[in-house]
């Protein structure tokens, strides 16, 4: 047993958020906060912070974290609850500087010209968001409060971001230009990545109670699982091609339904393939870990295998199988961006686009869509599991 | 009634259970006791079909257990087994509520067992109906795993050393919790323990096992008076073999009783009528009393019981 108390715990100095707080004040100063373009191609001139913002806005940056730092040393009780307030509407507010900045210093009547996003800018989002990891896992908030701050920080920055002062932002007019590709490459994506990890599940479930009622068949299928695997990923995407041309060429059918050499159906094939070995392992591995003497209990008192498996395998092993699910998802959005090189769609497209025309935003207008995705896909994924859990260790 | 009549189990070429028979008459309860390897707990697997037996008959009631359905079988046999086996997803009410769920009971019926069956075990259902096992003591969890195998009243309880891993003052209470659900439900019991004082204490008739053969069948008395083999002996112990047959008969036994009860003044030392001799024995030797006083469960006085006397007829 400890001798501190709880709550003295929550009154110790603590030193992540210092850390976080100073070198974000450091960075936000030596980086540039943001870039004007005076068109999409040619590279712009880097401002910082001061030049940036100004001088209020510089005050009211460097105010909000020297005011973290210095709350989170203080001996008070309270502090947490104030960290976590102080630090959520700063996380709320940024696009307001990226405004703030575009009407500083974007020139009038060039309709070309362009504000877009520094390093500056990055470190402090990346930097704010650690500190506010560090606060909800000291105040152990519950899953609903970190569900509503996020409600409420994303809420908010799709408000700031719809209204007229964020249009110079250069991601904003990439996106502005297409916006209905974008939504059809945010279905596309979802639709690839969901589907590969849906079917893979299907087909990873069936493979391990394959292995579990025949053993002799887990070296085969784990051998040829973990093979699928080793394979690059590009080259996955083009070995299908040829074959898939020479069936949906044989078969007229498949090709009305729209399964060609190129396009959805290799991605997807390639994408199932990489779904199976982690689903396949940990779903195998958390159904023959379920304890001897729970099986042996359930058994000698008059369960069928049938019922075993249903009302004590399963719901033991479900949350090591979800973790399965959730790497896979993880890395199956990553993957299909890769897809696109195959004419998938999906915000890969956009990443390629970009890259061939040189024009950084696009590309970004690929990758950060990607990144939520998949942190979105983590995020949901963890608490399904963490809520699976039988029970707390102790009461 | 439980038969085992010529029942071999070879795991391999290895022997594990070698041609014994034992029959366990209806409402007793029977000790198998013997070192680990003995083919105690695989002679209990048997019966309950979790192992199949190489040769020979199994009869419960009769019947052999081979043309039964194992399923059913196992539903009217309760199963208690080390480390409780409770499910860590069910709370304490659901996994209570195991075989009568799988026997499809209406749900009142089930509610109304499991709220009984708690009180019968000393757990308060208020309390800890809704925990889940993880959160339970030791003692409690096995509370809970006994409660299970109760709960769709089966007629055969087989308990596979259900105490073995608690401590030994958890252990000793629900020794005595289980002497006194015996009395009220009166089980047919096999009960499998490497521990003799235990099988001492609660058996009607211990089977000592060694080397997958039954070495001696008899009450605790005989086993303890004459045992049957030098191996027998040495897992009794030999030399305080006396005392241990003195913790085997009531106070009741060889006291000399008042002619009336009288009520007991506060304060004095004494033991009751169904406390045993060696317990007696060890209250007078430590405070050098050559007699004590003997209360009823009303916890009035009547009568005494001598230190001469348990010396002399103790054995």
């Amino acid at each position: 047993m400890s001798v501190i108390r709880p709550d003295s715990i929550r009154t110790l100095p603590n030193r992540v958020i210092p850390a976080l707080g100073l070198l974000a004040l450091a960075l936000v100063w030596l980086l540039d906060f943001g870039t004007i373009q005076p068109n999409r191609i040619v590279s712009g001139t880097g401002h910082g912070l001061l030049s940036a913002v100004g001088w209020a806005g510089a005050v009211g940056v460097t105010g909000s974290l020297s005011a973290c730092v210095v709350l989170s040393v203080l001996p008070m009780r309270q502090r947490y609850g104030m960290l976590l307030g102080l630090v959520g509407l700063s996380l709320a507010m940024l696009p307001l500087l990226l405004d703030v900045f575009a009407t500083r210093h974007l020139p009038e009547g060039s309709p070309y010209a362009r504000s877009s996003i520094g390093p500056g800018f990055w470190c402090l989002l990346f930097l704010l968001s650690l500190m506010m990891i560090e606060i909800l896992g000291r105040l152990r908030a519950d899953r609903w409060l970190q569900f509503l701050l996020l409600a409420v920080i994303v809420g908010s920055w799709l408000v700031l971001f719809r209204s007229d002062g964020l249009e110079s932002l250069s991601l904003v007019r990439e996106y502005n230009a297409r916006p209905d590709a974008f939504a059809q490459a945010l279905r596309a994506h979802l639709a690839l990545a969901f589907g590969a990890v849906g079917i893979g599940a299907g087909l990873a479930f069936v493979l391990a109670l394959k292995m579990i009622r025949s053993p002799a068949w887990q070296r085969p299928i784990l051998g040829a699982v973990s093979f699928l695997q080793t394979i690059p990923s590009l080259a996955v995407f083009g070995l299908l091609i040829a074959p898939l041309s020479a069936l949906s060429s044989a078969f007229p059918l498949l090709q009305s339904l729209g399964i060609r050499g190129i396009g959805w159906t290799p991605a997807l094939l390639a994408l199932i393939a990489y779904s199976l070995l982690p689903m396949v392992r940990n779903t195998f591995v958390a159904i023959t870990d379920v304890p001897e003497h729970l099986v042996d209990a359930g058994r000698g008192m008059g369960m069928t295998e049938r019922q075993l498996f249903f009302q004590v395998k399963l719901p033991l092993a479900l949350p090591v199988m979800i973790e399965g699910v959730r790497i896979t998802t993880i890395q199956a959005i990553g993957l299909t961006a890769v897809a696109a090189l195959i004419g998938a769609g999906g915000f890969g497209s956009f990443i390629f686009q970009g890259l061939g025309q040189a024009a950084m935003d696009l590309v970004l207008l690929g990758a950060l869509p990607t990144i939520a995705l998949a942190l979105l896909a983590d995020a949901l994924l963890t608490m399904l599991a963490a809520s699976l859990r039988p029970t707390p260790a102790t009461a | 009634m439980i038969e085992l009549k010529n029942v071999t189990r070879r795991f391999g070429d290895a022997v594990a259970v070698d041609n014994i028979n034992l029959t366990i008459e209806t409402g007793e309860v029977c000790v198998l006791v013997g070192s680990s390897g003995c083919g105690k707990s695989t002679t209990l697997r048997m019966i309950n079909r979790l192992l199949p037996r190489s040769s020979g008959e199994i009869l419960v009631d009769g019947e052999d257990i081979a043309t039964m359905n194992p399923q059913q079988l196992r539903l009217n046999m309760g199963y208690v087994i080390q480390g409780t086996g409770l499910f860590p997803h069910w709370t304490v009410a659901h996994n209570i509520a195991m075989v009568p769920r799988l026997l499809k009971w209406p749900k009142e019926r089930i509610d109304a067992r499991v709220e009984e069956l708690m009180t019968l075990l000393d757990l308060d259902p208020a309390t800890h109906a809704g925990k889940y096992p993880q959160q339970l003591s030791g003692g409690q969890a096995q509370r809970v795993g006994v409660a299970r195998a109760l709960a769709a009243d089966p007629n055969i309880l087989l308990m596979d050393e259900p105490f073995g891993a608690l401590d030994a003052i958890t252990r000793e209470n629900l020794q005595l919790e289980m002497l006194r659900i015996q009395q009220q439900v009166r089980k047919t019991t096999v009960f499998v323990t490497h521990d003799i004082d235990e099988a001492l204490k609660l058996a009607t008739r211990i089977a000592v096992m060694d080397q997958g053969r039954i070495l001696q069948h008899d009450t605790p008395e005989s086993i303890l008076r004459r045992p049957a083999s030098g191996f027998v002996e040495n897992l009794v112990g030999k030399q305080d073999r006396g005392l241990k047959l003195m913790s085997l008969r009531p106070v009741r036994d060889l006291m000399t009783r008042h002619g009336s009860p009288k009520p007991s003044e506060t304060g004095t030392e004494g033991v009751r009528e169904d406390d045993n001799l060696r317990l007696a024995l060890s209250i007078m030797l430590w405070q050098d009393l050559p007699q004590v006083a003997v209360f009823n469960a009303q916890g009035q006085e009547t009568g005494v019981i001598s230190r001469e006397r348990i010396i002399q007829e103790g054995t």
